[in-house]
């Protein structure tokens, strides 16, 4: 059992051994970086694996669960897993050649940040998911600037102040729940939360919301993310809409469905609040990508839609909610992440993401434009791609709940959203000026872009492949109890 | 013992204050470090008991102070002292570049 530590101790020493390494191997560098995510890969399909059969509880030390920390992975955690971990490998593999300048901090800090992500989603402790959020965040606050230009010092900068306010908050909200239930075991505390008074526990909500919201920006909050993608490198924006984004909202999940329990999502309005507040935050990121002139932007705002729409689907907090809200987080990571590596390899050769320069390059550049294209028909969400099945299960979850305008500006949105990324897409098929310099698509920046295109087929076919997994997602969500009983062995 | 939470509470909504009401870089961060130094307070003032002593076995003692918000507390200075020195950093690089403190001038970034 002691495999699951080994999810977090090799991306943790491979980060930290790395300087070292590069010191009497510095040959070799690459391919020590390739051995351990490969290492890590199979690792994390092995876990998951095992997890999605019988869900894993490991406690630290051999310690007692209500003294020590412990590690849970029940399916609903075993998928994330999957989704980060096979992102984090190809984009590794991408970044190699990709990454020219600081490989040594780049690297070094991405596997931190995949630390910190697989830490969030598989720890049952509160305060220890704060370390690991804070690990997260403070690694993706250096790596936004890691290109070291003007603009994106800036970006960084405003990520910095927005990101340390909502992990003050945070942290303030497990002060508060520390002090009112008097554990950090979030097992413990959820059964000792049923206590506490009504007001407090919307305090606690309240900053949990605002904390985790403006980190994963929703859309009053969201001011910081576009300016941060703006002129990051490809392979961050990748990880951070991939994996950033979607590790703040699996914590902010997790507690409100094990804390607060789904009644009080219900009874206290938070579900209405989390419905409008998707919907404005899809309807306002499209409009707001539309306007824009660089594909890294518009790509950016594209993200902040879809965890609207991921959003929505979890506050419906019933089965199918859960299922179509998973199914389409996995499917944006998967989107997300072909499109940015697609960008990469115009970027590797224009040097720019102007949209507007991007005229004729589906000729000079085949393979890139065709993954481009594949993974914006999927994200707008038109069969026969994997987008549109969780599009649908969304909307139908939304009907089924009775909020039928949600339901009907999702249909709004996903034409917004054909109207922009049309527009990307013809230019790149327009005729072009003829510049034969753009011929360089290396087989090593190719490879990870078309492996996450080709997913956004295969995807689609998900629940008849692994009916079982999204079976069994709800199933320590929905049901307090059920998590409770497994995390304290009861 | 409720006045520290008073004290507390100022010190949040000044740090809150002084972050939204100013331009400048330095004082925007001294304004996150005032909302951190409050957390650590009220961890600090959670576990405070009069008279109270270490848990450590071997000892004897009647009463305790809880360990978990101490420990906590040290984890919380520390994140906050990374930060901090991760937005000094950009401080400095953001001068080199900008020359000027002022974020209303910073502004390349629109849209």
């Amino acid at each position: 059992m002691d495999r699951v530590i080994w999810l977090i101790i090799l991306p943790l020493l491979t980060a930290f051994s790395l300087g070292l390494l590069k010191l009497y191997f510095k040959r070799y560098f690459n391919y020590i970086i390739i051995i351990s995510s490969t290492v890590h890969i199979i690792l994390a399909f092995v876990v998951a694996n095992q997890a999605i059969k019988e869900p894993i509880v490991y406690n630290l030390g051999n310690w007692s669960p209500l003294l020590g920390i412990t590690l849970v992975i029940d399916s609903f955690s075993a998928l994330f897993l999957l989704a980060i971990v096979t992102l984090a490998y190809l984009v590794t593999i991408y970044a190699i050649k990709f990454i020219k300048r600081d490989k040594l901090k780049y690297h070094t800090l991405s596997l931190l940040l995949l630390t910190g992500a697989i830490g969030i989603v598989i720890t049952g402790d509160l305060f220890n998911l704060y370390v690991f959020f804070e690990i997260v965040s403070i690694s993706s606050y250096a790596l936004a600037a890691i290109n070291k230009d003007k603009e994106s010092f800036e970006g960084a900068f405003k990520y910095l102040i927005l990101g340390s306010i909502s992990g003050i908050l945070i942290l303030l909200a497990i002060i508060l729940i520390y002090q009112s239930t008097g554990t950090l075991n979030l097992a413990q505390a959820a059964v000792k939360f049923k206590e506490v008074p009504r007001n407090l526990k919307v305090t606690i909500l309240t900053f949990y919301l605002i904390g985790f919201a403006s980190k994963f920006a929703l859309v009053p909050l969201h001011s910081y993310l576009a300016d941060v993608y703006s002129k990051a490198s490809v392979t961050f924006t990748a990880l951070s809409s991939g994996i950033v984004l979607k590790t703040s909202l699996y914590a902010l999940i997790r507690i409100v469905y094990i804390l607060f329990g789904v009644e009080f999502i219900i009874d206290s309005g938070l579900q209405d609040i989390l419905i409008y507040w998707g919907t404005l935050t899809f309807i306002a990121a499209h409009l707001l990508a539309y306007q824009q002139n660089s594909l890294r932007r518009l790509l950016g705002y594209s993200s902040i839609a879809h965890m609207g729409y991921i959003i929505m689907a979890f506050a419906l907090a019933n089965k199918g909610g859960i299922i179509a809200g998973s199914y389409h987080l996995t499917n944006h990571i998967v989107m997300k992440g072909a499109l940015f590596l697609a960008t990469g390899i115009f970027i590797y050769n224009l040097k720019d993401d102007q949209i507007s320069k991007l005229k004729g390059i589906g000729k000079t550049l085949p393979y890139s434009s065709l993954i481009f294209t594949i993974a914006a028909l999927a994200i707008i969400g038109l069969p026969p791609f994997n987008g549109f099945v969780s599009k649908w299960l969304i909307i139908k979850q939304v009907l089924e709940a009775n909020y039928s305008i949600p339901a009907f500006l999702i249909l709004i949105g996903s034409l917004l959203s054909l109207i922009y990324y049309l527009r990307v897409i013809k230019e790149l098929y327009s005729k072009a000026n003829d510049d034969k310099s753009l011929v360089k698509e290396p087989l090593i920046l190719k490879l990870p872009a078309l492996t996450l295109g080709l997913f956004c087929l295969l995807l689609s076919l998900l629940p008849s492949f692994a009916p079982k997994l999204l079976e069994t997602l709800p199933e320590f969500l929905i049901k307090q109890n059920n998590y409770i009983n497994l995390l304290l062995r009861r | 013992m409720q006045f520290i939470y008073l004290v507390v509470i100022i010190l949040f909504c000044l740090g809150l204050y002084t972050i939204l009401m100013n331009t400048n870089l330095i004082k925007i961060i001294i304004g996150i470090n005032i909302m951190d130094s409050s957390l650590v307070l009220l961890l600090v003032a959670l576990s405070y008991k009069p008279a109270g002593t270490a848990p450590i076995i071997d000892k004897p003692y009647s009463v305790i102070v809880d360990p978990i918000p101490q420990a906590l507390a040290l984890t919380a200075i520390v994140i906050g002292a990374s930060i901090t020195a991760l937005m000094l950093l950009l401080t400095i690089k953001l001068h080199r570049n900008y020359n000027t403190l002022d974020i209303s001038e910073i502004r390349r970034l629109r849209g």
